[in-house]
This record gives C-alpha cells, sequence and structure tokens, in this order.
C-alpha cells in the first residue's frame, strides 16, 4: 500500500470494524486512522484520514519493508491482515469487541491482537489518540499498569502484552516495539470510556472477548437467508449494513465517516453519520428480503419513533439517538483528506424540504406492513396523517432527493415518490391497516400523475427529466422503474432508462446529473445510481445486460468487497463518505431483483 | 394533613402530569410517552401497551403520594409549596436516575450505552436528562412533576 507524500491512504484500502455503537476505518498498513467514541456520531480520537498530520490514529506495523494482504474472516466484521516481510510473516486480527455476558467490559473495547506465522518479525506501534477532531489533544498518565490518555469526560485506556515496553514520546503519544517470533503472540486493546469510570481490560478478558466477537459474527451471518449469484458480494453488504445499525436506537446511519470528499481537493464534503429516512426503504426492503427480521422490526420501530417529535411532516434526517437537530459547522484545524477542506460536521441538508422522503417512508411501511401482517392502531393513524400531508403539500417546491443547496424547484422524482407515498396509503388502507381516506388519496394521486406526465416529460429527450425548469436528465428517475411508478417496460420508463444509460453512463459507472446544484466543484459518478441501473434493467427483464454490469459493478469493490459513496471512473479511485450504506443497499436490491426476475423467467 | 388527601392528590396529580405531557407531545415539544415506555415492558403492540402503561404510571403515581406523604408526616408540614419544591426533586430523580439509567437496564425492549451487535432493541434509550425524545423533554418533565407535587401538596395539606 503506497500513502502520498503527505500521509494519506487511498480510501480504497480501508476495511471498517465496529460493534453496532462505533466504527473504525483500519488502512491496509495496519493503522486504525478513522475512529469516534463513544458513539459513532461522536467527536473522533483518531482522524489521520481528514489530516495526517493532527488527526491522531492508532499504527501497528512492522518495522521492516512489507507486503500485506487482507481479508474479513468468514461471514464476520473482525478483520485479518497478513504481513510479509524478508524475515517473517505475522497477522494481524482488529476487532471491535462485543460485550461477553454479564462480565464488567470496558465502554467501547478496540483489540489489536498480532501472531507470528513464521520467522521473526519486528514490528512498531504508535498510539496518538486526538480526542474532539483533532482540537482536543491527548495527556498521557499511566495507571494501574495501563497508560491512559483523557479529555473532558473521555478517556481511552491502552493495554499492551508481549507488544514492547510502551514509551511517551512527548507528552501526546505512545510507542513501542517487540519481535514477534513464529507462534508467538502480542495483543493490544484499547478501552475506552465517557462520563463513567474507565474498566481497564486485562489480556485474558480481552483475549475472551475477542474470541467471543469472533465466534458471533458467523452465527449472526448464518440468519442471512440469500442464495441467489453474488452471494458472497449481498453478504458482504449486509454485514456492513449491520456495522451501520447503531444498536441502541435500531438507526442506521448512511455511512460512519464524516467529509470525505466527493472530489479529490474539492469543497463536497459531508458528515454523514446521520439516519436519512430516504434509505428507509432501501433499508427496510433489504432486511426483510434478506430474512434480518429483528433489524426490519427494530428499524421500524426507530423510524416510528424518532419521527414522532415532527410529524406529520418528516423530516429528511434524524441523529442517530432521536434527536432531530444536526446543526453543520466546519473544523478549520483539520486539513481535510488530501487536502480537501473544509472538514464539515453535522449537516445542514437536515432543514431541507425533500418531497421524495414520503415516497421512500410510505414503501417502507408498505414492505413492514406486509411482511408482518398488521399495524397497530396508534401506527395506523399516523400513517394516516402523514398521507393527509402528502396530500396536502406535494405541490410544493423541494431540494430533492440529491439535496442540491440551489434554488428549490418542482423535481419531478419528488413528485413520482409523492404518488408512491399517496398509492402505498391507498393500499394499506385497503387492506384496512389504516384509516381509510383512500378516495381523496387516489384523487390527489392521480393529479401527481397527470403533473409529471405534463410537466415532467420531454418529448424531445423522450425521457422524464429533473424538473419543468430544469430539462436535464437525473438518474434518481430510475427509482420510477424500481418503485412501480409505472410499469418499467412502459414507453416513458424505457425512454427515460435509455436516455439514463446514453447521457450519465460511463462505463458501468453513472452519474446522477451534469446540471447545476448549488455547489461549487465536481464529482465522481454516483455508484448507487448504477447499481439501480442494474434493478431497472432486470425489471425490465433485460436480465443479461443486467448480469453483466452487475458482473463489473461487483468487480469494483475494494479487496474486502466495501464501497464508498462514488468514483472515479477515470481512475477507479473511491471517492466520498465510505462505506457507504446507500451504495451496499442498491448492491442487496438490484441482485435480489436479477434473482426475482430470474425464477419469474423460469417459471414462465 | 391526611393520606387520604395525598393519594386523592397522587390520582389528580398524574392525571394531570400525564395529560400534560400528552399536549406536549402532540404540540411537538417531545417525544416521551411514558405510558408507551412503561407498557413495552410487557408489549410490543404499542395500542395495547399505552393502556397497560396508563395503568401503571396511574398506580406509580398513587404510590410517589404515599412517599410524599411520608415526607410531609417526617418534616411536619404540608402545602402547595412544599409539594411542588418535593416535585423539582421528583423531576430530577425521574429525569435523571429512574427513566434514563434504571429503566433501560429493566426494560427488555429498550437500548443502552451498552447495546451492541448482538442486540436488537425496539425503543430508544432516552439519554440524560430525556434529550433524545426532544430538547424540551426535560422542561415538560419539570413543570409536569412540579405541577404533581403542588396537586399533592395542597390536596395533603387540606383535605379531610
Amino acid at each position: 500500500m503506497q500513502r502520498t507524500a503527505d500521509g494519506y491512504a487511498p480510501i480504497r484500502d480501508y476495511a471498517l470494524i465496529g460493534d453496532g455503537r462505533t466504527a473504525a476505518l483500519v488502512a491496509k498498513d495496519g493503522s486504525v486512522d478513522w475512529l469516534c467514541l463513544p458513539n459513532v456520531d461522536s467527536a473522533s480520537v483518531f482522524a489521520r484520514i481528514l489530516d495526517a498530520g493532527r488527526g491522531g490514529s492508532f499504527q501497528l506495523e512492522p518495522s521492516v519493508p512489507y507486503k500485506s494482504s487482507r481479508r474479513y474472516l468468514p461471514g464476520s466484521n473482525v478483520l485479518e491482515t497478513t504481513f510479509e516481510t524478508a524475515d517473517g510473516s505475522v497477522r494481524l486480527t482488529d476487532a471491535m469487541n462485543l460485550q461477553h455476558g454479564d462480565h464488567l467490559s470496558p465502554l467501547r473495547e478496540l483489540c489489536r491482537k498480532v501472531e507470528g506465522l513464521g520467522g521473526a518479525v519486528p514490528m512498531r506501534w504508535r498510539l496518538e489518540p486526538r480526542f474532539d477532531y483533532g482540537r482536543g489533544g491527548a495527556r498521557f498518565s499511566r495507571r494501574g499498569g495501563h497508560w491512559v490518555a483523557e479529555h473532558r469526560s473521555d478517556a481511552v485506556a491502552l493495554g499492551a502484552w508481549d507488544a514492547g515496553e510502551p514509551t511517551l514520546e512527548g507528552d501526546d503519544a505512545l510507542a513501542g516495539e517487540f519481535r514477534l517470533e513464529q507462534g508467538g503472540s502480542a495483543m493490544l486493546s484499547l478501552a475506552s470510556a465517557h462520563e463513567q469510570p474507565l474498566v481497564l481490560p486485562g489480556r485474558d478478558d480481552a483475549e475472551l472477548r475477542l474470541e467471543h466477537t469472533i465466534e458471533f459474527w458467523p452465527k449472526w451471518s448464518s440468519r442471512c437467508g440469500y442464495a441467489g449469484s453474488w452471494r458472497e458480494a449481498v453478504l458482504r453488504s449486509a454485514l456492513v449494513l449491520k456495522l451501520l445499525v447503531f444498536a441502541p436506537s435500531g438507526a442506521i446511519v448512511a455511512a460512519p465517516t464524516a467529509s470525505l470528499p466527493e472530489w479529490m481537493g474539492g469543497g463536497r464534503n459531508w458528515d454523514y453519520r446521520f439516519t436519512w429516512l430516504r434509505d428507509a426503504s432501501w433499508a427496510l426492503d433489504a432486511l426483510i428480503q434478506l430474512g434480518l427480521d429483528d433489524e426490519a422490526h427494530a428499524f421500524f420501530w426507530w423510524l416510528m419513533h424518532a419521527s414522532r417529535l415532527t410529524q406529520p411532516r418528516l423530516q429528511i434526517l434524524y441523529r442517530i439517538d432521536g434527536n432531530s437537530r444536526a446543526k453543520e459547522f466546519e473544523v478549520p484545524e483539520l486539513l481535510g483528506y488530501r487536502g480537501s477542506s473544509p472538514v464539515r460536521i453535522g449537516n445542514g441538508a437536515a432543514d431541507q424540504v425533500q418531497l421524495d422522503v414520503y415516497g421512500a417512508v410510505f414503501e417502507s411501511i408498505w414492505l413492514y406492513a406486509q411482511h408482518v401482517g398488521h399495524l397497530d392502531g396508534e401506527t395506523g393513524k399516523e400513517v394516516a396523517k402523514i398521507a393527509d400531508y402528502v396530500s396536502e403539500h406535494w405541490r410544493d417546491r423541494d431540494s430533492g432527493i440529491w439535496e442540491v443547496r440551489s434554488e428549490t424547484t418542482h423535481f419531478t422524482q419528488s413528485k413520482a415518490l409523492c404518488w408512491v407515498a399517496l398509492d402505498r396509503a391507498c393500499l394499506l388502507a385497503e387492506r384496512e391497516l389504516i384509516p381509510d381516506r383512500s378516495q381523496s388519496w387516489r384523487t390527489e394521486a392521480d393529479a401527481i400523475k397527470a403533473f409529471v406526465a405534463a410537466e415532467g416529460w420531454s418529448e424531445e429527450k423522450n425521457s422524464y427529466v429533473r424538473a419543468p425548469d430544469l430539462q436535464e436528465i437525473d438518474a434518481s428517475l430510475l427509482t420510477l422503474a424500481i418503485l412501480s411508478y409505472e410499469h418499467p417496460l412502459n414507453d416513458r420508463l424505457q425512454g427515460t432508462i435509455d436516455a439514463v444509460r446514453r447521457e450519465l453512463q460511463e462505463g458501468p459507472f453513472v452519474y446522477r446529473y451534469r446540471g447545476e446544484d448549488g455547489v461549487q466543484g465536481e464529482e465522481g459518478a454516483f455508484l448507487t445510481c448504477s447499481f439501480w441501473l442494474v434493478d431497472a434493467l432486470a425489471r425490465q427483464g433485460k436480465l443479461d445486460e443486467a448480469r453483466s454490469l452487475m458482473d463489473e459493478l461487483v468487480e469494483t469493490a475494494n479487496d474486502v468487497g466495501l464501497y464508498s459513496e462514488e468514483i472515479d471512473p477515470s481512475s477507479g479511485e473511491f471517492l466520498g463518505n465510505f462505506p457507504q450504506g446507500l451504495t451496499h443497499l442498491a448492491l442487496i436490491n438490484a441482485a435480489i431483483s436479477i434473482a426475482d426476475a430470474s425464477s419469474e423467467r423460469e417459471a414462465a | 394533613m391526611t393520606i387520604w388527601g395525598a393519594l386523592a392528590g397522587g390520582a389528580v396529580g398524574t392525571v394531570v402530569l400525564t395529560s400534560g405531557l400528552r399536549i406536549a407531545q402532540a404540540a411537538g415539544y417531545t417525544r416521551m410517552d411514558i405510558p408507551l415506555l412503561l407498557g413495552t415492558i410487557f408489549t410490543d403492540n404499542r395500542s395495547r401497551a399505552s393502556l397497560i402503561g396508563y395503568v401503571i404510571h396511574f398506580v406509580n403515581g398513587l404510590l410517589f403520594a404515599l412517599v410524599y406523604y411520608a415526607i410531609f408526616r417526617a418534616v411536619g408540614h404540608a402545602g402547595w409549596v412544599f409539594g411542588a419544591i418535593l416535585g423539582v426533586v421528583h423531576a430530577a430523580f425521574a429525569g435523571g436516575i429512574l427513566v434514563t439509567v434504571l429503566l433501560p437496564v429493566v426494560h427488555p425492549r429498550m437500548g443502552t450505552l451498552w447495546s451492541d451487535s448482538e442486540e436488537t432493541p425496539i425503543l430508544e434509550p432516552p439519554g440524560f436528562l430525556l434529550v433524545n425524545y426532544g430538547r424540551r423533554t426535560a422542561i415538560g418533565t419539570l413543570i409536569g412533576h412540579v405541577a404533581y407535587g403542588a396537586i399533592v401538596g395542597g390536596f395533603a395539606a387540606h383535605l379531610h
């Protein structure tokens, strides 16, 4: 792996480990370059990925030249990196440990175990915690055989066993060196605390928790019921999704990182550590189809509970703890990934109006209700009120699915998804799952269809367009085929899919749009849109094309099967927050659509 | 000062507190739903949970009125103002410990700070001073409990 001269690893060279509360990015050279504590949306302790100088990291690698390769343990979110050197080889196992029974465990624990596979390999490690996005520094002290670094109400403690004598470098970094021979092992455990005393880990306890964590993940994976093509990619995507679930509340973050740029050196750097309701439909669809009922159930409860403060109006994103505020601010102290500034924390899009959210949410409620067969009375009443709100507000201007920061307008996809919302509301009412006001909902749904047909269609392009005043092609219009706005073989949808391929596709990759969006700078192709295209083709029955495109896209994952939000089609470089939940959800749903379409064809 | 007065105050105070929080919910101030939180200890059906939760909360209100009465007897004084002061302490206990620390530990469907990937709770934990249920939840809880305390104190002092 090659870092840039100023110390940045390619986004593609990271892997994710996590425990359902927070997640860490581990580079191919064994450096943990991103970790927020105690939760995924808390301030970072390691943010080398956003500032190689002052971000903070936990490095662990051979001190002689090496080649590294890595994999996740089968069906697991435990990462294994093998370092080959001229002197021998070692294996590094990285995990965020899970609790083990009722034993007193650290609040969070990053566990790093190194085992000698052959020869004798000199190793080195360096721990540089930098609390509060690099602004808080860290001061070490020694307690009970552990080194402790603190900042306000946060603290981390390092337990190091057979990993050399920790030496203080300055007063804010700890380093050690050791030699590992075949059959030997060393362990480093970083335990954290927040507003509570530290639980200092012992080696045996840390080993036990690591073993328990290694045993848990394959058991969880065995619940994933998908048996079709690309099973490995689908399972890896499900495992990523599981890491994005914030276990205490059931919310799902869009990605575990903030401010990784959508174009190198550009300003499109956003914080994705929030739950977007838009992703709800894709997430619930995937969870239900994969047989992950507990997660689907938890997420549905979160969805209905989190949105109660604003119902019947829905906010586009919520914090994972249910709080609706997501104030955006910049952190000028961090330089940004390879100089891509500003680093933004929080998300200003939270206050936008995005009407497509209602379609996504109603689709998810419909899928969930079909799956479990009922909705309780209270939920039903709330759902009907949201449908009434859609009836009254679908004529409003909005910022659309892509959260443009230019002027609001009448986005075609937003209107079509309002139709999806009212259509699903009528279906729910038909089944007596919600109070029946379907007559007025159907009337408004018909009015939406008439509007989209008249204002959102371009004869010249033979395609639906972004908006009446934006006569451009938009890849989000592929969702009209996926969410059954019209039959995928309908002439207009066929024309739209063809137009997306003609104007937005570059190789296997699809751009979101080409026009203005109120933000300076370029961006890469949007991987979710590429998987949407696969999904739409499958629904059209163009199975050979869908399979071929899917093969190409699956090949573009990194070495451990992860995807970012965007990709530079010319270089294959990953861009944007990583790994991106929506991309993995779109992959799962595309694979399932191909499997369904194949089954239908065989049955016919 | 009578125990029956305190109990009557507890009944009226609980109705006022519960209704007040319900109004705050409807007005978009909070997602704090005490009946739902208590009822979901026993069922994940929201309608049934709310019904069970109302009953539990009402009984809790009567039990707390007895605690208030014991304090009134120990101090030798009861009244609206003293009850309201106890209500502040009650709110701090409910918002700072009872619902935020103790409830998630005993609640089979609620997450805690320690919930990890092995668990799939369906109710988010309330967070310090219930802030996860809306930033104004703590203020609503304080006002509700002060009203409850004042009613229990007033009823205990003046009813015979």
